[in-house]
C-alpha cells in the first residue's frame, strides 16, 4: 500500500486528466489502439537492432560504415515513432522525451560524424616537395616516395602526388560520395556474387563521373611542370596512395596502378585509380579489417614511367626466416608488375648483408613472359626468348649493387622494409615504393620437410611464402575470378599468385601456388592474415585433386597428403581476426553506447521518467510501459468511454488486464473483473487456458534442487502471497484482443514475453508472432534460457530466429485448431520459463529439459522427472 | 472493409518505379508512378490517393521538400519514405513532417508491402474518426 501511495506521487497519477470525449469512440479507440500498434512494432523494431548490435560487439562478424549508419536510422526513426505514438496516445502528456530524444539523435550524429575531418591543401605537390610529413595530404605511397627521394637523397623518379583535397574535390562533385555510400548499402561482402556486382556499379559510376574543373587543370598543370623539369613530355605511371596504405595494414596489391599511361590518358587513368578503391577485393580487405568504406581519402601518386629491363621486389629481411638474416631479392624481366602481381616465377637471391654484400643462394625462376609498355600505351605480357628464361635477370654484381641500396632504405627507416625496385636501360636502379615488411606470425627457420608425415606422403615441395601448418580440402582455381562457392577451411590452390585471392583468405585455411613470388603481394597478404602459404610449387593445380584433404606445411614450403596431425598449428595459436579495436568497431562501439545501454528497468523505480533515459533503449522501455498504462489508463478514468479495461479473474503468476476491440469478452461492460469463462476471442482463450494449466503449479514452493536454480533476482522480487497465491507485486500484464485477435504483453523487470495472434477460419490469414527477450540473469544462463525456449518452440513447429537473448518465432498460415493447439503450449512455456533461470553446466542438459517441458513437468523437478522415466537430473 | 488501396510511387530511378509498380500492381493495388517532386505533386492534385511511397533523394525538389508540400496539401494522405540515405537527421525529419514510416534501400517487397498497408489502415482510421466527429 504504501508503495503504491509512492507511485502516485512520482508518476503523477493523481493528476491525470481525462481526453476529450469522442464523437465516434469505435474509431477514436482504434486510432488509438493504431497508434499502440505502431509503437510496439517500432519497439520490436528498436529490439532488434539492440540484439544486433550486441551481436556484433561480442562476435567476429564482419561489418562496415553502411551497416553501423542503416542500424542507427533505424533506431532512430523508430523511437521518434515511439515518442510521437505515445503522445498521440496520452494526450501529449510527455513532451520531455522529444527533448531526451533529440540529445540522443544528436549524440549518435557526432559519433557518426567523426573522422570525417577533411584535409584542405593543394591539389597536387611536385614530388620534390613532398616528405613523410606531408602523409595526410598525400597519402602513403607519395609521402614514402617523397621521403625516400629527399630525405634519403635515393633514386626516386620525378613525378607529382594528387593530394587527398583533390580525392575528397572529385567526390563531393556531382555528389560523387553520397552515391557512391548509398551503393553500399546494399552491399553483402560474404555474398562474392552481390561482391562483384557492388563493385562493378560503384566503378562504372567514377569513370564516367566528370572532374571539377579546377582539379583537371591542376593536374594538367602539374604535368606540364613535370615536362618542363625533365626536357620532354614523359609517359607516366599511376599508383594509388591512400592514407593508411603502406602502414600498419599493407593494403598489399589492392588498390590501381596503372603503367605506360600516355598523356591524353591522364585524366582518365586517375578516374580509375580512384574506382580502383572499389575493386571486390579492396572492399573485402576494408570490410575485414574494419575500415570504413567510405570516406577513404585517396592520393596518387604520378611518377615519369621508368622503362623497366628487370624489376622486382625485395625484403629487407627474409620476412619468413628472419633468424638467418639474410635479405630476399625477388626479380623478373621487364616491368615489376609480373614479380609483385605473382604472374611469373622470379628469380630469388638469398643476400647476406654487409658492407660487401654476398649471395648466398640464387634460384633461377621460370620466366615465361615478360611484361613491356605498349606504343599506344598500357602494358600487355609478351613471350621470352628463350636465352632470356633461362638467365637470371641481374649479374651478381647488380645484385650486390641492389643489396647496398635496399640496406640504405632500410637504414634511413631504421626498419625493416618491403622495397619495390626497377633497373632502367641505362642499368640504374630506382625505387618504387617502400612500405613497412610483415613478418610471419610464426616465424621461424625452415628445417628440411620430411618426406613423410604420420604416414602420409610428402607430394609438393615450394617456396615458404608464410609459416604455420593447416589442412583442408582442396579447392582449385585456375583464375582469380573463379573462386565462387569457396568453402570455410578449404586450402587455396592456384595456379598463380593474385591479391585478388583476398576474397576468400578470411576462410582459406591454407595456400598453394604453381606460380608466385614469396615477396609479392599476396604473400605479403597471407603473412597479414596468418595462413601458411607454399608458393611456386609447380604443379600443384595437376597434382592434387578437388576436395582431397591436404597438410600444408608453410613454414618448410611442404604439402603432404591427408591429415597429418602432429604437424599441424594447435588450433588456438590461430590469431583470429578481430573487428575489435577496428576504426568501423570503434564507431560502432560509440554509437552502441547511445542505443544499447538499458538504464531504466523498474517502472516503480525514480528514475523511471523520461530525463532518466538515457540512450534509444531506455526511450524504447518508457514509452511502451507508459503506452500500456497510458491505453489501460483510459478506461480507468473515463467512466464514460466506450471502452473499458478488465482485470481478469484467473490463478495466474501475475495480474492480467484486459482490452476489448471488440467480440472479446461476452459481456460489453460491468465490473472491474472478468471470468476466464467470460473470454471468447477464441486465441486469448487458448492461451489463457495454456497459462492457467493446474499442472504448472508456479505458486507452490520450489523443490529444492530447483531453488537454486531461482536467480536472486527473482527470487529477491517474489512479494507475499495474495489470493491467487505468490504472486510479485505489481506484476501486470496486458492483452488487447478482439473476437479473432490477442495481443499478449508481459514485461518485468528486464524479461519481455510479447504474444500477437490472429486465429480465423481463413487459415492463409492466421498467425502467431511470438517474442521473448530476458534478461537479469548473466549471459551464458540467459542465452541457455533462450536456447530451451528456442528448441521447445522448434518442436512445436515455430520458424524461430534467436540473436543473443532475443527470441523471435512465426507460426503462419495454419488452420485454427493447429494455432489454438499452439497458443495454448505457449501460455505454458510463458509460465514455465518466467519460473526458471537456469544454470545449465552443459548444453545437453538443455534438452533435459525442454523434455521435461514436453512431458509437463513444468517444474523442472528433476524428482519428478524420474517417476516420468527421464533419465537424469541437470547438473 | 477491404478496398482498393491507391499507391504513388516517387522515385527519380525509373526502373525502380517501374519495378515496384509491378509487383504491387501484381498484389493488386492501384499504382501510379512519378520521376520527380512536382510531377507528383501534379498528379496528386488530379486524382486522390491514399499512400505515396517517397524516395528522399531526388534531384531539384527533394523528398523531404515533397514530403512538405504533400502534408500541407492533403493531411490525411499518409507517406512512406523509402531511401538509400542513411542519415539520421533526414530520416527523423522526415518521420517529424509526418511520414508515416521509413524504410533503408534496399527494402524487402514484403516489408514494402506491409508497411503501406499499416499506411493505408491509419489513413482509413483517421477519415473515421474524422467523419465520426464531423457528423456530430
Amino acid at each position: 500500500m504504501k508503495l503504491s501511495g509512492f507511485i502516485r506521487k512520482v508518476f503523477g497519477l493523481g493528476q491525470w486528466r481525462p481526453v476529450e470525449a469522442r464523437l465516434n469512440p469505435q474509431a477514436a479507440l482504434h486510432l488509438r489502439y493504431l497508434n499502440f500498434k505502431e509503437l510496439t512494432t517500432s519497439n520490436d523494431e528498436i529490439l532488434e537492432v539492440v540484439a544486433g548490435l550486441e551481436r556484433r560487439l561480442d562476435s567476429d562478424s564482419l561489418f562496415g560504415m553502411g551497416y553501423v549508419r542503416s542500424r542507427c536510422v533505424t533506431a532512430a526513426t523508430h523511437a521518434y515513432r515511439m515518442v510521437q505514438n505515445l503522445n498521440a496516445i496520452s494526450s501529449r502528456r510527455y513532451p520531455e522525451l522529444l527533448l531526451v530524444f533529440g540529445d540522443v539523435q544528436r549524440a549518435m550524429e557526432r559519433a557518426l560524424d567523426r573522422g570525417r575531418a577533411r584535409s584542405e591543401g593543394p591539389l597536387t605537390y611536385s614530388l620534390r616537395a613532398v616528405d613523410l610529413s606531408l602523409a595526410e595530404n598525400v597519402g602513403g605511397k607519395s609521402a614514402n616516395l617523397g621521403e625516400l627521394k629527399n630525405g634519403a637523397k635515393l633514386p626516386v623518379p620525378e613525378g607529382f602526388a594528387i593530394s587527398t583535397s583533390a580525392y575528397h574535390s572529385f567526390l563531393e562533385a556531382n555528389q560523387l560520395g553520397d552515391e557512391i555510400r548509398v551503393r553500399l548499402l546494399s552491399l553483402d561482402i560474404d555474398d562474392l556474387e552481390n561482391l562483384d556486382h557492388t563493385s562493378g556499379s560503384i566503378r562504372r559510376l567514377i569513370r564516367k563521373t566528370p572532374l571539377p574543373e579546377t582539379l583537371e587543370a591542376a593536374i594538367q598543370g602539374a604535368y606540364q611542370e613535370l615536362c618542363a623539369s625533365l626536357g620532354h613530355s614523359p609517359r607516366v605511371a599511376l599508383r594509388s596512395s591512400a592514407i593508411g596504405e603502406d602502414g600498419h595494414l599493407s593494403f598489399a596489391g589492392q588498390y590501381v596502378s596503372l603503367l605506360n599511361v600516355i598523356p591524353s590518358k591522364i585524366i582518365d587513368a586517375y578516374r580509375e585509380v580512384i574506382a580502383g578503391l572499389y575493386t571486390p577485393q579492396a572492399i573485402y580487405y576494408r570490410a575485414i579489417n574494419g575500415i570504413p568504406n567510405e570516406d577513404i581519402p585517396m592520393g596518387v601518386a604520378c611518377l615519369a614511367m621508368v622503362e623497366a629491363s628487370a624489376s622486382g621486389v625485395a625484403c629487407s629481411l627474409d620476412p619468413n626466416h628472419p633468424a638467418s638474416g639474410n635479405m630476399v631479392i625477388n626479380g623478373a624481366w621487364g616491368l615489376g608488375v609480373a614479380t609483385v602481381g605473382g604472374s611469373v616465377s622470379p628469380d630469388t637471391w638469398d643476400v647476406a648483408k654487409g658492407p660487401e654484400p654476398s649471395i648466398k643462394r640464387a634460384s633461377l625462376g621460370a620466366k615465361e613472359t615478360c611484361m613491356e609498355p605498349l606504343q599506344e600505351g598500357g602494358i600487355a605480357p609478351r613471350p621470352l626468348p628463350e636465352n632470356l628464361q633461362t638467365a637470371f635477370c641481374l649479374t651478381s654484381g647488380q645484385v650486390k649493387d641492389l643489396a647496398l641500396l635496399i640496406m640504405a632504405v632500410r637504414a634511413h627507416y631504421d626498419a625493416e622494409q618491403e622495397v619495390e625496385w626497377a633497373l632502367d636501360s641505362s642499368g640504374r636502379f630506382f625505387l618504387m615504393q617502400s612500405r613497412p615488411l610483415h613478418f610471419s606470425v610464426k616465424a621461424e627457420s625452415g628445417n628440411e620437410p620430411a618426406l613423410e608425415a604420420d604416414g602420409h606422403p610428402l607430394v609438393l615441395r615450394g617456396a615458404s611464402a608464410a609459416t604455420g601448418c593447416r589442412c583442408g580440402p582442396v579447392f582449385i582455381s585456375m583464375r582469380p575470378d573463379d573462386i565462387g562457392g569457396f568453402p570455410e577451411g578449404a586450402v587455396l590452390v592456384a595456379r598463380h599468385s593474385s591479391p585478388e585471392y583476398v576474397k576468400v583468405m578470411n576462410r582459406a585455411a591454407a595456400i598453394v601456388t604453381d606460380v608466385g613470388a614469396i615477396a609479392g603481394h599476396m604473400a605479403s597478404l597471407a603473412r597479414e592474415f596468418a595462413i601458411p602459404a607454399v608458393f611456386d610449387a609447380k604443379e600443384a593445380t595437376t597434382i592434387l585433386a578437388d576436395g582431397e584433404i591436404v597438410t600444408v606445411d608453410g613454414t618448410r614450403g611442404a604439402v603432404y597428403r591427408g591429415r597429418a596431425e602432429s604437424l599441424l598449428d594447435d588450433p588456438g595459436q590461430r590469431r583470429p581476426r578481430k573487428m575489435t579495436g577496428t576504426p568501423v568497431y570503434k564507431v560502432l562501439q560509440e554509437v552502441a553506447s547511445f542505443i544499447v545501454p538499458l538504464n531504466l528497468t523498474d517502472p516503480r523505480s525514480p528514475d523511471f521518467f523520461p530525463r532518466g533515459c538515457k540512450t534509444i533503449h531506455d526511450i524504447a522501455r518508457f514509452a511502451h510501459e507508459r503506452a500500456f498504462e497510458e491505453m489501460f489508463r483510459l478506461s480507468d478514468r473515463v467512466s464514460k468511454n466506450a471502452y473499458q479495461a478488465m482485470v481478469l479473474e484467473a490463478r495466474l503468476p501475475f495480474e492480467l488486464c484486459l482490452i476489448d476491440l471488440g467480440g472479446g469478452l461476452s459481456r460489453p461492460f460491468g465490473s472491474g473483473r472478468v471470468k476466464p469463462s467470460e473470454v471468447i476471442s477464441r486465441p486469448t482463450a487458448a492461451l489463457l487456458k495454456g497459462m492457467s494449466d493446474a499442472k504448472l503449479r508456479w505458486w507452490e514452493p520450489k523443490p529444492v534442487s530447483v531453488r537454486g536454480l531461482v536467480s536472486v533476482a527473482t527470487e529477491s522480487l517474489l512479494g507475499p502471497g495474495d489470493e491467487f497465491g505468490q504472486r510479485r507485486l505489481g506484476d501486470r500484464s496486458y492483452a488487447i484482443i478482439a473476437d479473432a485477435y490477442c495481443n499478449f504483453n508481459s514485461r518485468i523487470g528486464y524479461h519481455f514475453t510479447a504474444v500477437d495472434a490472429y486465429c480465423c477460419d481463413t487459415a492463409s490469414r492466421n498467425y502467431i508472432s511470438f517474442r521473448f527477450k530476458g534478461g537479469a540473469a548473466d549471459e551464458f544462463r540467459r542465452a541457455n534460457r533462450c536456447l530451451l525456449i528456442e528448441k521447445i518452440l522448434h518442436r512445436l513447429d515455430f520458424q524461430v530466429e534467436r540473436q543473443g537473448d532475443l527470441v523471435n518465432a512465426r507460426f503462419r498460415k495454419f488452420p485454427p485448431e493447429a494455432l489454438l493447439k499452439r497458443l495454448e503450449e505457449l501460455g505454458r512455456l510463458v509460465v514455465a520459463t518466467r519460473q526458471l533461470d537456469m544454470r545449465m553446466g552443459a548444453s545437453a542438459a538443455i534438452e533435459w529439459y525442454v523434455e521435461a517441458f514436453f512431458k509437463g513437468n513444468y517444474l523442472f523437478d528433476p524428482g519428478a522427472a524420474e517417476e516420468n522415466g527421464s533419465k537424469g537430473a541437470p547438473p | 472493409m477491404t478496398r482498393l488501396i491507391r499507391l504513388l510511387i516517387v522515385d527519380d530511378e525509373e526502373r525502380f518505379v517501374e519495378t515496384l509498380s509491378k509487383r504491387f500492381a501484381a498484389r493488386g493495388f492501384y499504382v501510379e508512378g512519378a520521376n520527380s517532386g512536382p510531377d507528383a505533386l501534379a498528379i496528386l492534385n488530379q486524382k486522390p490517393f491514399d499512400v505515396v511511397l517517397l524516395d528522399l533523394r531526388m534531384p531539384g525538389m527533394d523528398g523531404l521538400q515533397t514530403l512538405r508540400e504533400i502534408r500541407s496539401a492533403q493531411p490525411l494522405l499518409q507517406t512512406v519514405m523509402l531511401s538509400g540515405n542513411a542519415s539520421i537527421n533526414a530520416a527523423v525529419e522526415g518521420m517529424r513532417l509526418g511520414a508515416s514510416d521509413y524504410l533503408l534501400k534496399p527494402a524487402d517487397i514484403e516489408e514494402v508491402i506491409a508497411k503501406v498497408e499499416e499506411a493505408f489502415e491509419k489513413k482509413r482510421l483517421k477519415e473515421k474518426d474524422l467523419s465520426g466527429r464531423n457528423e456530430a
